[in-house]
């Protein structure tokens, strides 16, 4: 049987992880090709209702990835961000979705390398924790 | 509570001029159920009734009713107030929504009174099945007199207390105008039975959870009842882009739980009654509790203790934890 291949669904902000993405692949730094990038402006547009349809439509893992803490390119979207998807991780760990499905990074334009290593690291751990069956939608 | 000083107090209240209406508590058709009261004229308060019954929110009509448009000069001539009755939660409930802005408080002439806790209705109803005549309860002295039809019965109070009360943490209310009884003793914060929950294993987690999701029939009672639901553009309704299906089955239960739960992160007032409406006796204050928890736990923030506050998910903290992000 061949290996399995994780769908990740990563949200990227556009000032700061997809300019750093985008960096990686200037600098041609390879990773996994298991993303699916989605450019939002700020990791604060992101609903967390988004991830949960994402994990229900297909997605094994969801990576949200923004700019550091206080370089935000809206000043406070990242916090925000922060303070929603640490109480959504515990939601659906005490519904009992693993909490490693849903994670979060701050990678800013310059860090090429660290968006390599932060793709690599959620490939590696959602290839370990293998395909989320029970959470998906019934009838897409 | 003396149901004279009660009827005094709202007679006292309709009479002042800038009350258009008070909302209080009345008999319900049939058996041990309560009905909201709208009262609008000083004859009309010997209709109202306040007993351990009385577990319905008053909040939940407040915000029910319909803004008109209006001109905005005619607006400030008629500021006019609606009296209503609160107890701890529903005072709680009252903070939470003026902090969110859903309502002022130049709006509302607030009689606080201080809750012993309320009766379960499926509780009750249980014990006494069939019972059809309107009945009566006072507590007394840690028992509940019950009174179907001349005949007096005494139940011990914790058989039919809710199960929320047994661990309320603010029996008495936080914002009034006026204050009727005397104070009650709080419960210290408990979430043992939280705890026990989180530790058990993923998978366990998950068959419990799917468990009582599965016989979900998406009434939205809990969705109806509860004072904190007031959007009116609520994200469980909206067609385009449609959320959550109309069908019932696990998955769209599921997101259906998920969504109300986090919608209350921070926000629930933890009055119970989304659990004690459910016709599934599904556990849903365990999510919210588990919630309350977490808020409490990690940012220091509980839903509705002081107006002027700001709601937790539109503040940040630069110390917030993260040692989940890479």
């Amino acid at each position: 049987m061949s290996e399995f291949e994780p769908n990740i669904v990563a949200f990227l902000c556009n000032w700061c992880s997809y300019a750093g993405a985008d960096l990686t692949g200037t600098t041609r730094i390879h990773y996994p090709p298991h993303v699916k990038v989605i450019r939002v402006m700020c990791t604060g547009r992101v609903n967390p209702l988004f991830v949960v349809q994402a994990l229900r439509q297909g997605a094994d893992g969801v990576l949200i990835s923004g700019c550091h803490p206080g370089e935000c390119h809206y000043l406070k979207g990242n916090y925000l961000a922060r303070r929603r998807f640490l109480l959504m991780r515990n939601l659906l760990e005490f519904i009992g979705v693993n909490p490693l499905r849903l994670r979060m990074s701050w990678v800013s334009a310059s860090e090429g390398k660290k968006f390599a290593e932060v793709i690599t690291e959620v490939t590696e751990e959602i290839k370990k924790l293998g395909p989320l069956k029970s959470f998906k939608r019934e009838i897409l | 509570m003396n149901i004279q000083k009660l009827r005094d107090e709202a007679k006292r209240a309709i009479s002042r001029k800038e009350v258009k209406y008070l909302l209080g508590y009345q008999k319900g058709s049939y058996g041990f159920r309560v009905s909201p009261a709208f009262i609008e004229s000083k004859e009309e308060v010997d209709r109202l009734i306040f007993s351990p019954l009385c577990a319905l929110s008053l909040v939940n009509y407040l915000m029910l009713e319909e803004e008109l448009p209006q001109p905005k000069e005619e607006k400030k001539v008629k500021a006019s107030k609606v009296a209503l009755f609160v107890r701890g939660c529903d005072s709680r409930a009252l903070n939470q929504i003026i902090a969110e802005k859903g309502i002022t408080r130049d709006e509302l002439y607030i009689i606080g009174i201080p809750c012993k806790g309320v009766i379960d209705l499926k509780k009750i109803e249980a014990r006494f099945p069939g019972v059809v005549d309107s009945a009566e309860v006072v507590e007394e002295n840690g028992n509940y007199i019950v009174t179907i039809k001349e005949q007096i019965l005494k139940v011990p109070k914790e058989e039919l207390l809710a199960d929320t009360c047994k661990v309320c943490q603010y029996p008495n209310p936080l914002t009034y105008d006026k204050l009727l009884g005397e104070k009650v003793e709080a419960h210290s914060a408990n979430y043992q039975e939280i705890r026990s929950l989180e530790e058990k294993t993923l998978e366990e987690k998950w068959d419990f959870w799917q468990k009582e999701f599965e016989r979900c029939i998406r009434c939205y009672a809990c969705k109806n009842s509860c004072p904190l639901c007031y959007c009116e553009g609520c994200i469980l309704d909206k067609l385009t882009p449609q959320w959550v299906r109309r069908s019932v089955d696990s998955s769209e239960n599921l997101l259906f739980h998920i969504t109300r739960a986090f919608h209350l992160a921070g926000r629930c007032i933890s009055c119970g009654e989304c659990e004690r409406v459910c016709p599934m006796d599904i556990p849903l204050m365990k999510l919210n509790r588990k919630m309350e928890k977490d808020v409490k736990e990690l940012f220091n923030y509980e839903a509705g203790k002081d107006p002027a506050l700001k709601t937790l998910l539109t503040t940040f903290n630069l110390e917030d934890p993260e040692d989940f992000i890479l």
